[in-house]
């Protein structure tokens, strides 16, 4: 579904991806794994048409998409859940799903989905009024997922999602992450906490220093020592 | 007492223009975060704009009011396109205010070009008879009840722009996140665009209103845009309520100065206000408790 070739992006005068090849297949979780400043967000954000590779290519459903911006890579089905929840504040849980629809233009439709995200989180459908900055940091990260899947995404990036939660919280997200998977999304997340990319990925692979320096199976990754000490410092 | 609620009366009609003319700067300021120094100027546009049609080639007022404002919009899309956009894209907040002071010089010698020669100061004809009417023992001009129901039908308009429509609820949703509102596929560009020429469309509307009851000159914008300013600021600059209240109450305050104090305090009041608000209510009425730079 996804597949990424000798991407470089570049922030100013910096180098932060040298080269980073990986793919994801479609209905698979795939987690990218590393350290602080290893790439993790640049790579979600290339992908998400917030930043312009320098070269290489971004090919979805066949067709390649680096370079293009936002807008195009949520149409084409590529969607940002972003590190942090980044919801609408000031607007309302039921406004912050419903710009998740943005570029779409079936009024039913987005009537219906709202519902089924509601059925999804049912803990915000209360709160519904709501102002969205209002909302405890769990909440917020079911309207940051369900503002996503407004988009009808193809493919899920989630940034981060275990990020200043609490345990429980990010057991919460683990779960919803395996009931998207469990009807055929196909989601990339990008991890510092192994424990989390064991539990929901399938593949991983591992980012040091703006390259690939390990791709293996994700739930193998808490066994391996190795990985754990000379890549993600454990 | 009657001297009190003429004043009160007089600065009601006027802070409602304030008020619009303040909800472009902060419905842009909220969007960019930059404070649009040529706003003045699009509501000094509007003005002339809606004499060359109503007065120079005698068209009607409501259609002169409409292409006015429709003019405005354009002119607040090209301020994007020509002096915002370019320079937002090198990520320069400080050149982006430079070239808004000098597009206000700008624009200023364009309307004394355009319109000038036909002596300093315009006259626009009254809407209605000027005749005065009494409230319960209150004078008022009768155009200044007029301009008050346009002014508050205007302000009206505009909530239910952004609570009701698709292209309100994008700038409402690019004002308060930006990232997140890329993320979802909207093109914050355009809404950039879009924001320019609203809160341009706002400021002539409030000109072509006040118009009857002033009078045009090319360096109009600068005293709306101060009066506006104070309004705005007095509001919190990021809340659109507070800039309506703020407009209403420099309106009230700055007849209140001039009345009992001195006329020359009319023009200096908005200036006073500014001042006193910066220093002991920073974050102003309505105002987000955090403070971001201009």
């Amino acid at each position: 579904m996804l597949e990424v070739r000798h991407l470089k992006v570049w922030y100013g005068v910096t180098e932060v991806l040298r080269d980073v090849s990986f793919e994801v297949p479609e209905g698979r979780i795939v987690a990218l794994l590393g350290g602080n400043g290893s790439g993790k967000t640049t790579i979600i954000n290339t992908l998400s048409g917030l930043l312009r590779p320098r070269a290489g290519d971004i090919v979805f459903d066949g067709a390649d998409v680096a370079g293009r911006p936002s807008d195009h890579m949520v149409k084409a089905g590529i969607v940002q859940v972003p590190q942090g929840r980044e919801v609408f504040a000031s607007m309302t849980v039921n406004e912050n799903l419903e710009l998740g629809a943005a570029t779409r233009r079936d009024r039913a439709g987005i009537r219906d989905d709202v519902d089924r995200m509601y059925e999804l989180f049912p803990h915000i459908a209360e709160r519904r009024g709501q102002r969205a900055g209002s909302l405890s940091g769990g909440e917020q990260q079911q309207v940051a997922i369900g503002r996503a899947l407004m988009a009808r995404p193809k493919l899920l990036l989630m940034d981060e999602p275990s990020v200043g939660l609490s345990p429980i919280i990010v057991d919460m997200v683990i779960e919803t992450v395996r009931a998207l998977h469990a009807r055929g999304l196909t989601i990339l997340i990008v991890e510092q906490n192994v424990g989390v990319a064991a539990a929901v990925a399938e593949d991983a692979f591992v980012l040091k220093d703006g390259a690939i320096a390990f791709k293996g199976d994700a739930p193998g990754l808490i066994d391996n020592p190795e990985v754990l000490s000379s890549y993600l410092g454990r | 007492m009657e001297y009190l609620s003429y004043l009160v009366a007089t600065g009601i009609s006027t802070g409602a223009l304030y008020a619009l003319v303040a909800l472009g700067i902060v419905v842009i300021y909220k969007a960019t975060q930059v404070v649009n120094f040529a706003h003045g100027e699009m509501f000094m546009l509007g003005g002339f704009f809606a004499y060359t049609f109503h007065v120079m080639l005698d068209w009607p007022y409501l259609p002169s009011f409409a292409l006015a404002v429709a003019l405005a919009f354009g002119v607040g899309i090209a301020v994007d396109r020509v002096a915002f956009r370019p320079l937002m894209q090198r990520q320069t907040l400080v050149s982006v205010l430079l070239v808004m002071i000098g597009l206000s010089f700008v624009l200023k010698g364009v309307a004394r070009w355009l319109w000038g020669g036909k002596g300093d100061y315009l006259t626009f004809p009254p809407l209605i008879s000027p005749e005065p009417l009494s409230f319960a023992g209150i004078m008022v001009m009768s155009q200044q009840l007029v301009v008050l129901g346009a002014a508050c039908a205007v302000m009206v308009a505009f909530a239910l722009f952004f609570k009701l429509t698709r292209a309100g609820r994008f700038m409402q949703a690019t004002a308060d996140n930006p990232k997140a509102a890329k993320l979802v596929g909207l093109r914050t560009d355009r809404v950039y665009m879009y924001t320019f020429g609203v809160g341009s469309a706002v400021a002539a509307a409030a000109a072509v209103l006040m118009a009857p009851l002033t009078l045009l000159y090319p360096d109009i914008g600068f005293m709306l845009f101060i009066k506006a300013f104070a309004a705005a600021v007095l509001g919190g600059l990021t809340s659109i309520p507070g800039a309506v209240v703020g407009g209403f109450l420099i309106g009230i305050i700055e007849q209140l100065a001039a009345g009992y104090l001195h006329t020359a305090m009319q023009e200096v009041a908005a200036f006073i206000v500014i001042m006193i608000v910066m220093i002991f209510i920073p974050t102003g009425l309505f105002g987000l408790g955090r403070m971001r730079k201009v």
